[in-house]
């Protein structure tokens, strides 16, 4: 759980909030209505909700997606909860009777593995990273989900993926996957072309009009030299973690201009001594302004970043 | 150990209803803006029986929610009584330890201090500032639990860094014509005493001290301040030397030219 916390207060509201969030969603249907929208041959994307998670979106403001092959089907993301988990294994029974094979958890963030127990026969891989972060901090993430949605969680337990992923690539009927493993967003990021259609499913590496998170990045750096890396890849469509799916480069190009800026702006910040609320009080330029949620995780941001500035400033 | 923390909440909570028909005369018909239940009590541990108002000079800003409970920033400006301020006195009302600190600003620097704390829970954060003619000013923010995002909240380490570096300040001053900036960071954990069992072990006072030895600024310090503290002072006028002096609950002393 939170144990690793050492300093912190004890997370003594933790068991107390559970109770009340059963007994007050009990009017509610809990249905996701996940409605596949196919995006090439074979491709099917599930786009979540371009929102923070809260107790009405069930945690549903992730982007999954699944391939449909002759040999069967692989699965990018498993989304926020095990009920997720069955909703979507649900929906592709509607579309295909070919079994599950592989499924892909593309980084450690709740959102896109906890509806791994939905898919608990197939293989489950992630990268070596990612597994690990799993391990380590599943338990957590999905007691702060329980927090955060409410009894959409129901049943939902950390299930570890299967398989650590070291292949380059893998063929699944006339489907041919490459792997692309990248740090920038978590530490352990995943993204997936299947070569066959030219869709990448980019993962949190990419976010599109809804602005990124930065939790558990190693650094703004990385994650650009990252980006830059993203747009040699020869795709033709792209699925971002979060937001809608583009045919250009426009979501990186959105991805690199703000990664710049908020580099650019916590160095200029830490240069004039700002402290953490006066920065918080930056204006956006609008063209960030305009992008969902870009407010509160700019501010989000400025914690998880600002020390790093702060302590090259000294 | 949730358990003490509970229990010491509970009856701070019982005492706090009890004091409801008791508050002080005068302003009573002042109902708090930030609607705690902790409000009176609080009230009457840190103002006890002088006289009160709410007062939008007394600035608190916080982000609209604890990102990292462990490391919430909030700034306290009160730059609007400047020249009338005694003392200042920082609290959140739902943490289990509330003090956060009490400041004697002296006349060389700005009534405004910049700092993180630590929180329990969502809870109203407030400052109180005392002027000469005896009445406390108080200003307060509400602070949100931890929002989401696509991720819990970061979740720090057990690194125990701090035992070899220990009292370690890494500053620097940012000066302009009419004032100076101080920012500086102390290496010290910051235990409240409530967690796994290790005891207290805070720095408990800081003074920022001229080159005749004469501190500008004076500050007491409780465990809600942040580990590995980062505090920014703004002095007025920007000539001298100063140096930064701080004591811990073990005696322990650091001391630093900045
Ligand atoms: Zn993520």
């Amino acid at each position: 759980m939170l144990s690793n916390k050492s300093r912190a207060w004890v997370p003594l509201m933790a068991g107390l909030t559970l109770s009340l969030v059963s007994f007050c969603a009990a009017a509610q249907t809990f249905d996701y209505q996940l409605a596949p929208q196919q995006i090439a041959p074979d491709t099917w994307v599930l786009q979540g909700k371009m929102q923070d998670f809260s107790r009405k979106n069930g945690g549903n403001i992730v982007n999954t997606g699944f391939v449909v092959t002759e040999q069967g089907v692989v699965v990018f993301d498993t989304g926020p909860s095990h009920r997720y988990g069955k909703a979507l294994r649900a929906a592709i029974a509607k579309i295909t009777d070919q079994p599950i094979v592989h499924v892909l958890n593309s980084h450690h963030h709740p959102d896109h593995f906890l509806g791994n127990q939905a898919f608990a026969d197939s293989t489950i891989w992630a990268l070596p990273g990612t597994g690990q972060k799993i391990a380590q901090q599943g338990g957590a993430f999905a007691d702060n989900m329980y927090r955060l949605v409410g009894d959409w969680m129901r049943d939902t337990d950390v299930q570890l993926p299967h398989k650590p992923l070291e292949i380059d690539s893998l063929a699944l009927g006339n489907h041919r996957f490459r792997f692309y493993p990248m740090t920038g967003h978590s530490g352990a990021d995943l993204l997936m072309l299947d070569e066959t259609t030219g869709v990448l499913f980019a993962s949190d590496m990419v976010f599109y009009q809804r602005a990124l998170t930065t939790p558990h990045t190693p650094g703004l750096d990385i994650w650009q030299q990252d980006m830059a890396r993203i747009d040699e890849i020869p795709y033709r469509q792209l699925v971002p973690g979060h937001g809608p799916i583009v045919q250009d480069r426009a979501a990186t190009a959105q991805m690199r201009d703000y990664l710049s800026w908020l580099d650019t702006t916590f160095r200029n910040a830490a240069e004039q001594g700002l402290s953490m609320t006066e920065l918080m009080a930056t204006p956006l330029p609008d063209r960030f302004a305009e992008v969902r949620l870009s407010r509160a995780e700019f501010a989000r941001s400025v914690v998880h970043l600002y020390p790093r500035y702060e302590d090259a400033a000294f | 150990m949730a358990k003490r923390i509970t229990g010491s909440l509970l009856s701070a909570m019982v005492l706090a209803s009890s004091l409801l028909c008791s508050s002080v005369a005068g302003a009573a018909e002042q109902a708090d803006p930030l609607q705690s239940p902790m409000w009176d009590y609080t009230r009457q541990i840190f103002l006890g029986q002088m006289p009160w108002q709410f007062d939008a000079r007394v600035k608190v800003s916080a982000p609209p929610f604890a990102e990292d409970p462990t490391q919430v920033p909030i700034t306290v400006d009160a730059s609007a009584l400047d020249g009338e301020i005694d003392k200042v006195i920082a609290w959140a009302d739902l943490n289990p330890i509330q003090h956060i600190f009490t400041w004697f600003p002296g006349d060389k620097v700005k009534p405004r201090v910049s700092l993180r704390i630590k929180v329990q829970q969502a809870t109203p954060v407030r400052a109180a500032v005392l002027t000469r003619d005896g009445v406390w000013h108080v200003g307060g923010v509400q602070l949100e639990a931890a929002g989401g995002g696509c991720t819990a909240p970061s979740t720090g380490n057990a690194d125990p860094y701090w035992e070899s570096h220990l009292g370690e300040i890494a500053s620097r001053r940012f000066g302009s014509a009419q004032s100076s900036r101080y920012r500086f960071k102390v290496v010290h954990p910051m235990d409240t005493g409530l967690v796994n069992n290790i005891p207290e072990f805070f720095l408990e006072q800081l003074e920022l001290r001229d080159s005749a030895g004469k501190a500008v600024v004076k500050m007491q310090l409780y465990p809600p301040v942040s580990e590995n503290p980062v505090f920014t002072f703004d002095l007025k006028g920007n000539v001298g030397q100063h140096q930064l002096w701080l004591r811990d609950n073990s005696g322990n002393e650091f001391e630093q030219t900045l």
